[in-house]
């Protein structure tokens, strides 16, 4: 016999309709709109040393430029089968990369306005995880046989190449990414656009041993990875004689101050201090150091490209101009006046309405990965399946993306790290601005050396 | 062991970490005798409050009139709160009341991160103008930002313990959070005192959420789960004493910051909250059980 | 008074061994043969994606499960079981990749590990009731995760932590030998799920059962009553640890691989509200907790619909179920379709015949 449940009175029971009915409204609403974000630009409430806009100013000859240019037939929208392609990215409070694939997105908008692929459009299936392995793998599941994907471009996720990386092997996809876990680079099944964080971080590290500094503390966030990543910068520093002091910091940071401070002293007045962290933990802990007067205790800091923003730029005051020292993975686009990166602007202003960071790394590297895929596909001839599209992927070589220092090439190699070529910028009252043109990494890092055996070193790209 | 001087940095940051912990610490407790609910979306309401304030502050709205908005909209947000589901959990255990407020920080940090996105690397930080003034001691320089958490840490700490004991609102209000209905059976108007409490409590989030942001970091995950390490500090002092709170929470800061220069623990320094509660906890009810009943207000 | 969640409990029903009735006998048969479609229709049915989900939602329920004869039986809310499942599957993936014991064996090692585990820190704190307990249990977790966020999850490297930082390649976590594929985990997952089920069922219709009920109406009373409240809250506790040890077992064999960012605290907090949601007393609630904590966002992700709706329905829910609807969905949503059942009938009996008068009363 069940114990009766009271009968809930008309109040309560008034309340809890109302509840329910809140909770179906607001299920509605999200299921009605887009995931789409209000534009959010960061400018801190108390810079007044800046009068920069947030996002960069377009230079005069982005009018110039046609986004028709992006296809082979402007103005004739393609309207064949589509091409389906597939993205896993991170969509977690605190970490979102979404603004690359849906800059992919963008470009493949432009693409199928203007001509397609041969007359084909793409169709670009976006899939958001929360660093969720069992998530991860379903959500690779799902591209492949529900949405039938033939290519996956613009994945960029902190654990997806780990979780994922023999799937896609034993399938054969050979994925264009922006990569972040080791085996984004380490796999014969994935070639990324940008350098990840230990090859970037060992690109702040090689700048601040050019400095001549005679200590290096490389403090980095603890996501999984941190060993693989600290190795990099472990060879180059025992390559140059210079101690080097390994630190992690659990993220979210809630006290910034301390964590300057045991930078500071470790590195010591001639050291170096070099972060590898998101822009708000970076900022948070740089912005630390300025409060507690630390800036100048050691001889410079370094960051890897993540920092690379002009966001940061402007939170930092002009204290950190020629102080901060930021990897820059590709191009910059405030003072690259080159077609491709105008078209690349002029791609996102018109289509890039769910790209909420505007001008900026993640939007580059998506505009990358897209562009790398349409010169592919271009090159298929037949049908559109995943052995013709990734043989398509793997055949591209020394491609000018008109984004980074090299030539880019994908390749048949048990690794890929093709873009290995890189340069340093600085701030300078709220912008971003170069401090050293494109250098090679250093081969003394192992898994570059061996890279390179494997690959070459590919040519420096022309500028267009 | 490393020397001396290699402490003394982190003896400064430790008191400012203690600082923003007692600024939550001691808000919990305060609403908790004042209330008789553990206000657990106190972190999540103070974040939303600054999140409006970037906003309005990048709208170019005048600094001062960000503030109040965050301080209203945190106020607001808690006299609603209070005032629809206050009544409906009155007579409920502590543990319920705390387990509902669990429900709106949800709401509020899903809101957040849907209204306040992270795409695109952006990096969100709240300055105040007092953060370019302070003085120094010894080699580390301290802030007039981190001077007034701790004061304001003290000030509530101070104000809202003369405040409760002898006024009369005070009172009621603690009569309030024993027992509701003797209360409103003595002639207290329990519905205003009930309002009031709730206004002082969002007074208090929105302040705490403003200066959180600007020392710790303006990110609505960071905000809305410090209350965890600050849970600790009430926890040592029983939900009962504010003073006792502000003091484990300094402890705690600087403890916690003592630890790291030791490089063999300063990874597990993260824990000392925790630790520290768990050990104190379990050190008061060795001797008898521990149980939290209206009575115990 | 206890950490009474004042919501009513349908465990006070007798529990005298009777000749099981008809209705009894027929539920029993409508559950099997649901089990019976899940374990064999749904890899036929589902897509792989959801496959794996439901996966996801056979080990979740385990926890919920856990959770459930800890918060609905017992009446102890932990605000820190998600901890506890790290802990399972860190056992796991350890014994995994340092031995090569069979699974079930390995799943057994981690939930007794993890059973010894949260008895040793359960004990001290069980001296503590209500809002204290809650909150040691959530500062246990958050030391727990801090210890594992430096520590790591095993990867295949020696030592006794098994941890290899500078890995290149990390090596899945092994399946057992007859499970390897997908919907042959699930299908494992489930039969496991259904074993740790009936362990419960076991212990609320016998002994333990009749004692969790009388502690947590009134500690006191049961005490009086000669109960031995100590022991048997440590049996919950116990229970409950063993059982979120298992299914982290399970987990770290679905997910192949396991990270320490994948058991955050807030975790916790979301898992209780999703529990209190499902419903605290009956079986079914531990499912329909573990279906809204898993399969929903993932029904979510592929509409395209952001987690954080979720997140924000969850804090209603919790909301809505502390104040008006104490047994959570499991026990509502039949009365309410019943309910809207009703509605419907005299709608519908109006609207055909004005002859028939409505019925007067509801029952």
């Amino acid at each position: 016999m069940r114990a009766q449940m009271p009968r809930a009175p008309r109040a309560v029971q008034a309340r809890r309709t109302i509840v329910l009915a809140a909770a179906i409204a607001i299920a509605a609403a999200g299921c009605s709109s887009s995931s789409s974000s209000s534009s959010t630009t960061g400018t801190s409430t108390s810079t007044a040393t800046s009068t920069a806009t947030s996002t960069a100013s377009a230079p005069a000859s982005t009018s110039a430029v046609s986004t028709s240019q992006c296809g082979t037939k402007p103005g004739a929208a393609a309207t064949g089968t589509p091409i389906a392609l597939g993205a896993i990215v991170t969509n977690q409070p605190g970490t979102s990369f979404t603004d690359i694939p849906n800059m992919a997105n963008a470009y493949f908008a432009c693409v199928n306005a203007n001509g397609g692929i041969n007359g084909h459009p793409i169709k670009l299936y976006i899939e958001t995880e929360q660093t969720n392995p069992a998530q991860i793998a379903a959500d690779a599941k799902q591209l492949v046989q529900t949405d039938h994907v033939v290519g996956i471009v613009g994945n960029t996720s902190i654990i997806e190449c780990s979780v994922d990386s023999s799937y896609w092997q034993k399938l054969g996809y050979d994925i264009i990414d922006s990569g972040i876990a080791p085996e984004c680079y380490s796999t014969p099944n994935s070639a990324a656009v940008n350098m990840g964080p230990r090859y970037s971080s060992d690109g702040a590290v090689q700048y601040a041993l050019s400095q001549h500094v005679n200590k290096i503390v490389f403090d980095q966030s603890n996501v999984p990875g941190t060993g693989y990543i600290a190795a990099g910068p472990a060879a180059l520093a025992k390559a140059a004689n210079v101690p080097i002091v390994q630190l992690t910091e659990n993220v979210p940071i809630s006290d910034a101050d301390s964590v300057a401070i045991k930078e500071v002293d470790d590195a010591g007045p001639n050291g170096a201090v070099v972060l590898n962290f998101t822009p708000p933990e970076a900022l948070v802990i740089l912005q630390a150091a300025q409060k507690l007067g630390l800036e100048d205790r050691v001889k410079l800091w370094g960051c890897s490209t993540p920092c690379n923003t002009d966001f940061l730029a402007q939170s930092l005051g002009p204290k950190w101009n020629n102080k901060l020292f930021v990897n820059a993975e590709l191009l910059p686009p405030d003072v690259t006046n080159t077609t491709t990166m105008n078209l690349y602007k002029a791609i996102l202003k018109q289509y890039g309405s769910a790209v909420s960071g505007g001008i900026g790394s993640f939007s580059q590297m998506g505009f990358t990965e897209a562009e790398i895929a349409v010169h592919a596909l271009d090159s298929v001839t037949g049908a559109y399946t995943v052995q013709s599209v990734n043989a398509a992927f793997q055949a591209v070589s020394n491609f000018n993306t008109g984004m980074l220092c090299q030539l880019w090439s994908y390749g048949s190699y048990s690794l890929h790290i093709p873009n290995n070529d890189d340069s340093t910028v600085t701030p300078d009252n709220g912008k971003m601005v170069t401090a050293q043109g494109c250098t090679q990494i250093s081969s003394v890092d192992p898994q570059i050396a061996q890279y390179r055996s494997l690959a070459g070193t590919a040519a420096a790209a022309p500028a267009s | 062991m490393p020397p001396w001087s290699d402490f003394e940095p982190f003896i400064v940051s430790g008191l400012a970490l203690g600082g923003v912990y007692a600024l939550s610490g001691v808000g919990l407790v305060v609403l908790y005798r004042a209330t008789g609910v553990l206000y657990l979306a106190f972190g999540a309401v103070g974040a939303m409050g600054a999140l409006i304030a970037w906003s309005l502050g990048r709208e170019n709205v005048p600094g001062w009139l960000t503030w109040l908005v965050c301080i209203a909209a945190a106020a607001v947000i808690t006299l609603g709160y209070g005032l629809i589901f206050g009544p409906a959990l009155a007579k409920r255990d502590p543990l319920v009341k705390a387990v509902a407020t669990i429900g709106l920080t949800l709401i509020l940090y899903g809101l957040m991160d849907l209204l306040w996105t992270s795409s695109g690397g952006q990096a969100r930080s709240e300055s105040l103008p007092t953060d370019n003034g302070g003085f120094s001691i010894g080699q580390i320089q301290v802030d007039w930002t981190q001077v007034i958490a701790l004061a304001a840490g003290v000030v509530i700490t101070v104000g809202t313990g003369v405040f409760l004991r002898y006024t009369k609102l005070g009172t009621a209000m603690r009569a309030m959070a024993n027992d509701r209905e003797i209360t409103a059976t003595l002639g207290v108007p329990v519905r205003k005192v009930e309002a009031a409490a709730w206004l002082g409590c969002g007074v208090l989030a929105g302040v705490a959420g403003l200066l959180l942001a600007d020392l710790a970091a303006l990110d609505a995950t960071t905000l809305t789960f410090l209350v965890i390490s600050s849970l600790a500090a009430v926890l040592i002092a029983r939900l009962r004493s504010i003073t006792l709170t502000f003091a484990a929470a300094i402890l705690i800061g600087l403890l916690h910051d003592l630890l790291t220069p030791i490089t063999a623990l300063s990874n597990y320094q993260n824990m000392t909250p925790f630790v520290l509660a768990a050990a104190g906890l379990l050190v008061m009810s060795r001797r008898r059980v521990m149980t939290q009943s209206r009575e115990e207000a | 008074m206890g950490a009474d969640l004042g919501l009513r409990s349908t465990a006070g029903r007798q529990t005298s061994r009777r000749r099981p009735g008809r209705p009894q006998l027929i539920r029993a048969a409508v559950i099997t043969v649901l089990l019976l479609f899940v374990l064999f229709g749904f890899p036929q049915l589902l897509s792989l994606y959801y496959i794996d989900t439901m996966t996801q939602v056979a080990v979740y329920s385990m926890v919920t499960l856990a959770l459930g004869v800890l918060v609905g039986r017992v009446g102890l809310v932990s605000l820190g079981q998600v901890a506890v499942l790290a802990i399972g599957a860190w056992v796991a993936a350890r014994l995994l990749f340092a031995t090569a014991q069979p699974y079930p064996v390995i799943l057994l090692e981690a939930g007794l590990i993890t059973m010894v585990a949260g008895m040793v820190t359960g004990l001290p704190a069980l001296r503590l009731r209500g809002l204290y307990l809650a909150l040691i249990t959530l500062m246990l977790a958050g030391a727990i995760t801090v210890v594992l966020a430096t520590v790591n999850f095993p990867n295949g490297g020696h030592g006794f932590l098994g941890y290899n930082g500078s890995l290149v390649h990390i090596p899945p976590i092994r399946r057992p030998s007859v499970a390897g594929s997908d919907p042959a985990y699930f299908r494992y997952a489930v039969i496991v799920a259904i074993l740790m089920f009936l362990l419960v069922l076991a212990h609320t219709k016998t002994k333990p059962g009749r004692a969790w009920a009388a502690i947590r109406q009134s500690e006191p009373a049961a005490l009086a009553a000669g109960i031995n409240t100590t022991l048997y809250k440590l049996w919950a506790l116990a229970l409950a640890s063993f059982i979120t040890g298992v299914a982290g077992g399970v987990l770290a064999g679905a997910v192949h691989y396991l990270y320490s960012i994948g058991f955050p605290t807030q975790d916790s907090i979301t898992l209780l509200a999703v529990t209190l949601m499902g419903g605290v007393y009956s079986m079914w609630g531990a499912v329909v907790a573990a279906l809204l904590y898993q399969f929903l966002p993932a029904l979510l992700n592929n509409w395209g619909v952001s987690a954080d709706w979720l997140t924000i329905l969850f804090g209603l829910g919790v909301l809505q179920v502390l104040t008006t609807a104490p047994a959570g969905l499991a026990d509502q949503v039949p009365k309410d379709l019943a309910r809207l059942a009703r509605l419907l009938s005299r709608l519908l009996s109006r609207l055909l015949g004005r002859r028939t008068p409505a019925p007067g009363k509801t029952t």
